[in-house]
């Protein structure tokens, strides 16, 4: 199967603390991947190592070997800005800019010096249509994001990604702030992405990871305890703590 | 409990006085120098000149014709029909008694005189001018202390004839201090708010937060509790040795005078704009930055719009402090009031001018307290100011 990301003998530091422990593992092309573990497991600083967003922290400190589409990006050389171009993220809390619908969407290209009026109408379109949001706004581009709901936020900050043509999205729990019904749409929109999209999302609720997700990795004290397709894992798993950990008798 | 009830009082007493006495004390001030500023303050105060000028002139054509003169309520007013000029005791900008024109006919001899300076042009008596002296052939002279009544029966005497006439332009004015000041306001934003914004920037956005940076962001702390005093040697041990270097100025001047004050501005500027980029939350720059936009665009497209309303405050706090400064600009800017404002020679900000004006002997307390005032007012609409665009920010923050 063609992977993403490889990931080989990956450690991760803050200062003196060790968050990541030699992890290694494949990351599918057009799959659904769900990190899962207790809080503090390293779920979220493993997602941030796939678009370096590790290097705005002062003191962490990365080592082993990150492969994307088989280029190794730890390196102090590698074009971090490209890279983010092509991996994008999605946040816990909705956190679009405070200006128009449009611009929060236009904001990535127009970074990238896309300027033409036609090109960017038709991004703006084409990634609010994919985001599921376009339905709710087309009347209203121009009123400020921050009049939308708490969801549609959500969705807004990931048209916004879509923007980019991003090859992979990675989501840092991003519906933990929002309500069920909000949630639903978002689970349907991940669902739907994942024909041109690689998605690695990273969730506290084992029932998301079981509803959407190909693939799960159970991350405990900076461990990779297990990773395995998401059917067989939730039925079967190998190790007692990953047992334990998705019925629910810790974490 | 009886011990509590008592302790409780006392303190309250305590508080009540305390803010009483604060009360009563501004209000003193603000009474004190509204009453005695309010007489003077006028449109012509801000329009004229402070300097006035002195003309001595003869008459060239006496046609010695009657002139038909309207009549005038005033009683301070009198009139000379055969000249065509009426005459009023009146007080200048600075409160000295003067005789004043209260009225001049279009043909009054006295539009037509001869300038006695080596240019010999013609000139002409105006509505308002200060008449300090005529003198006569063969009679003495009329002057302002002896009053406009005095001066007119002389006029109207037909024995006499004009030998000389002396008056000045109205004076007293403080246009040529708000022009420097507006000036100074111009020239040391250009100078203190990029400078001021970028380092607050480099300070919040960029710089690791290092020792060194810690150290250098106490300095710049330090600074602002310097007095300004010093800033002021420091402006006339250095810039105005470079400006007189690279410029043809040749001392003091509003250049010198606009540096020292944005390096006094630079800490608050710095400090204000700070403040404001941390209100900024991380999340927007981690979305930007995700968005693959490079640390500079995160900044000045994400960040520093988010950041406007405080560097906003942190310019109206500015020119609130460029106004009021005094002690700093009389050595680099100068003291001596000027007319005409030229960027490369020394003159006066408002502050400035109530320095002279108390310094002069004696010290002339009504027009410092006008001019006072007027400064009052301009803090006063600029607090005005800054308080409404906080409030327009933080409706904009609860949508």
């Amino acid at each position: 199967m063609e992977t993403v990301f490889k990931v080989r003998d990956l450690n991760l530091y803050y200062g003196k603390n060790k968050a990541l422990n030699s992890i290694s593992m494949p990351i599918y092309k057009n799959k659904v991947t769900a990190l899962i573990g207790p809080s503090g497991c390293g779920k979220s600083s493993f997602i941030r190592c796939l678009n370096r967003m590790n290097d705005l922290i002062d003191d962490a400190n990365i080592e082993g070997d990150i492969q994307f589409l088989d280029h190794s990006i730890l390196g102090n050389n590698y074009d971090v800005i490209s890279l983010r171009k092509q991996v994008g993220m999605v946040f816990q809390k909705p956190n679009p800019f405070p200006m128009s619908i449009y611009d929060n969407v236009a904001f990535g290209p127009r970074q990238q010096g896309i300027k033409d009026k036609k090109t960017l109408d038709k991004l703006v379109e084409q990634s609010l249509k994919q985001a599921a949001l376009y339905d709710e706004v087309y009347d209203r581009l121009n009123t400020n994001a921050y009049k939308l709901s708490g969801g549609q936020q959500q969705r807004l900050c990931i048209a916004r990604a879509l923007a980019m043509q991003p090859e992979v999205i990675l989501m840092d729990e991003p519906t933990s702030a929002l309500d069920p019904i909000a949630t639903q749409k978002i689970e349907e929109l991940i669902n739907d992405l994942k024909d041109d999209y690689t998605i690695v999302i990273v969730t506290h609720s084992m029932s998301q990871a079981a509803r959407i997700s190909d693939y799960t990795a159970f991350f405990y004290m900076g461990d990779l305890m297990e990773y395995d397709l998401t059917d067989k894992m939730f039925v079967s798993p190998q190790l007692k703590e990953t047992e334990d950990y998705i019925t629910g008798r810790f974490g | 409990m009886n011990k509590i009830k008592t302790k409780d009082t006392i303190v309250n007493v305590f508080v009540g006085l305390s803010s009483i006495i604060t009360i009563v004390a501004l209000a003193i001030i603000f009474g004190y120098v509204f009453t005695q500023g309010k007489d003077l303050i006028s449109f012509d105060l801000i329009t004229k000149d402070y300097h006035a000028r002195n003309y001595v002139a003869v008459i060239e054509n006496d046609t010695n014709q009657t002139f038909e003169m309207p009549s005038f309520d005033d009683e301070q007013v009198y009139v000379s029909s055969r000249y065509g000029i009426a005459l009023i005791q009146s007080q200048d900008l600075a409160g000295d008694s003067v005789i004043k024109v209260a009225y001049i006919d279009e043909n009054s001899p006295f539009t037509t005189m001869i300038n006695q300076d080596p240019s010999k042009a013609q000139i002409s008596l105006e509505e308002d001018a200060v008449v300090s002296r005529i003198t006569y052939v063969n009679h003495p002279s009329s002057l302002t202390n002896k009053g406009a009544q005095m001066m007119i029966n002389d006029l109207n005497d037909p024995e006499r004839e004009i030998f000389e006439v002396m008056f000045a332009t109205t004076g007293g004015g403080i246009r040529g201090s708000i022009i420097t000041t507006l000036y100074l306001i111009l020239l040391t934003l250009a100078v203190a708010l990029p400078i001021g914004v970028l380092s607050a920037i480099y300070f919040n956005e960029f710089a690791k937060k290092t020792k060194l940076t810690k150290v250098l962001r106490n300095f710049v702390e330090t600074l602002t509790g310097v007095p300004s005093i010093i800033y002021g040697l420091l402006g006339i041990s250095v810039f105005v040795p470079l400006t007189m270097r690279f410029t043809p100025a040749s001392g003091s001047n509003l250049i010198a005078g606009a540096l020292t004050l944005g390096v006094i501005l630079l800490p608050t500027i710095i400090r204000t704009t700070e403040e404001s980029l941390k209100t900024v939350s991380d999340d927007h720059r981690f979305a930007s930055l995700a968005l693959g936009a490079n640390k500079t665009q995160t900044t000045f497209k994400v960040v520093l719009p988010q950041a406007l309303p405080g560097i906003l405050t942190a310019t109206f706090l500015g020119i609130g402090r460029i106004i009021g400064e005094s002690a700093a600009l009389i050595f680099v800017l100068g003291a001596a009031i000027k007319d005409q404002v030229r960027i490369l020679e020394p003159s006066t900000s408002l502050a400035v001018h109530i320095w002279s004006m108390m310094t002069d002997e004696p010290a002339n307390i009504a027009l410092s307290s006008s001019i006072a005032l007027i400064i009052l007012l301009i803090v006063l609409v600029l607090n005005i100011i800054i308080k409404l665009i906080a409030s327009m920010w933080l409706k904009k923050g609860q949508v």
